[in-house]
């Protein structure tokens, strides 16, 4: 837990996905979510399958190590599955055994929502799985830029997120360490009704609430002994590059939007 | 914007986070109990915690979430617009304890996006998915509104940022 906790699910590797500017692969995933929902037959889920796949192979992930961090969706892919077998009746009746009927619309519903779903899923892991938090930071202070004509926050939303992934790693050690301490002193935090276990949080939470708090003074001291005075004219450390590559992704998926809209039923 | 106020939220987002990633899968694994829905009570003492709950919200999504692509989008958006119109009900209601009963009813009647989301993700009916999650919202909320009050009266959120 604590690893996944403070890498995220960044998985550092050497492929074409990783080297993609992250503004792309939000730019991509944005797009994708779109253009997933005008698949509605066999060729248009097909030409999905190929896409996704064809995109984890660019990234090197390993597809089990990806599917091994996918366990808890298997339930609800199985879930929604059952769910439109047995609950969409529409079509002609293609099984019945006793009073359980599956109909033929709804064992096509059942297969495409599941796959659906799983395919995008598959996909966005792979924005966590190719990409830092730091660099998703980054993307997203990026792309919120025209933002600030509206006088929106984005330096200070960047910054705010590069506060808590950097304190992180720090809270929840704290936080591991006070429940060792008052788990030492007998309190049960795992049993008991809820309005129990709720309360015996209380006590958790005050010492935790306290740290942050005096962390995040004496950080705003730090930041402004050191002349912090807010983006303007801030020079960057890490620089982000739009390269001829992320602009192929980008033109790839709106290419693929275009095949599903011409294949689709 | 203060740099405090720029300290503070960055800490109190990652303060959400450890206590997703701790105190959740100890305490409450088995319960459908959502321990940081507690956080959403922050704006009623003080609506400079805005984007504090609403990072944390988003990493909390990207670090754990199963529905990543659309909890990122329709999480986030849920939170954005149910503190937003806390804060805007707060102009006019003072009193702490009514606040948190507002807020635990806007968090709750908006659960509809949520539904939507899962809807949209899975196939879920949306009608009967409202009720469920807006319940399930409505008990986190009204059991965490006396929690963050006792811890208010040690800590002073108001006074913090």
């Amino acid at each position: 837990m604590m690893e996944k906790m403070i890498f995220g699910r960044y998985l550092p590797m050497e492929s074409f996905v990783h080297r993609m500017d992250p503004r792309a692969k939000l730019v991509v995933i944005t797009l994708f979510i779109g253009v997933i929902f005008l698949a509605n037959n066999l060729l248009t889920y097909g030409i999905l399958v190929l896409f996704t796949f064809a995109s984890i192979f660019a990234s090197k992930i390993p597809i089990k190590f990806l599917l091994n961090g996918l366990s808890f969706l298997f339930w609800i892919i199985l879930f929604t599955f059952f769910l439109h077998i047995f609950f969409t009746r529409e079509g002609d009746v293609i099984f019945t055994f006793g009073w359980i009927k599956i109909y033929e619309h709804g064992l096509q519903q059942a297969i495409f929502i599941s796959l659906r779903f799983f395919l995008l899923v598959l996909i966005t892991s792979l924005l966590t799985l190719t990409t830092s938090p730091i660099d998703i930071t980054d993307g997203m202070e990026s792309l919120l830029n025209p933002l600030k004509k509206l006088r929106f926050p984005v330096h200070e939303l960047a910054l705010m997120m590069s506060i808590a992934l950097r304190f992180i790693p720090t809270l929840m050690d704290e936080t591991d360490k006070i429940l060792k301490a008052q788990m030492a002193r007998g309190v049960n935090f795992s049993e008991g009704s809820l309005k129990k276990r709720a309360q015996s949080v209380v006590p958790l939470l005050i010492p935790l609430f306290i740290s942050a708090f005096k962390r995040a003074e004496e950080l705003a001291i730090a930041m402004e002994a050191r002349g912090y005075r807010g983006g303007e004219g801030r020079t960057k450390y890490r620089l982000l590059k739009w390269k001829g590559m992320d602009t192929l992704a980008a033109l790839l998926v709106i290419l693929l939007g275009g095949l599903l809209y011409v294949f689709r039923s | 914007m203060k740099i405090k106020t720029i300290a503070v939220n960055g800490i109190i987002a990652a303060l959400y986070i450890a206590i997703t990633g701790i105190i959740q899968p100890i305490a409450f694994s088995q319960i459908q109990f959502r321990i940081p829905e507690m956080f959403n009570h922050l704006i009623v003492f003080n609506k400079k915690y805005f984007f504090g709950i609403v990072l944390g919200v988003f990493l909390a999504n990207l670090f754990f979430s199963d529905l990543l692509p659309y909890d990122l989008y329709f999480g986030v958006a849920h939170s954005i617009i149910c503190l937003s119109l806390t804060i805007l009900i707060s102009t006019f209601v003072k009193n702490v304890w009514a606040r948190m009963i507002v807020n635990t009813l806007i968090f709750s009647g908006m659960m509809f996006i949520i539904a939507y989301e899962l809807n949209l993700a899975i196939g879920l009916p949306f009608w009967e998915t409202w009720l469920f999650t807006a319940i399930g919202e409505f008990v986190v909320m009204a059991i965490g509104a006396p929690l963050m009050k006792a811890i208010d009266a040690r800590v002073k959120f108001e006074k913090m940022m």
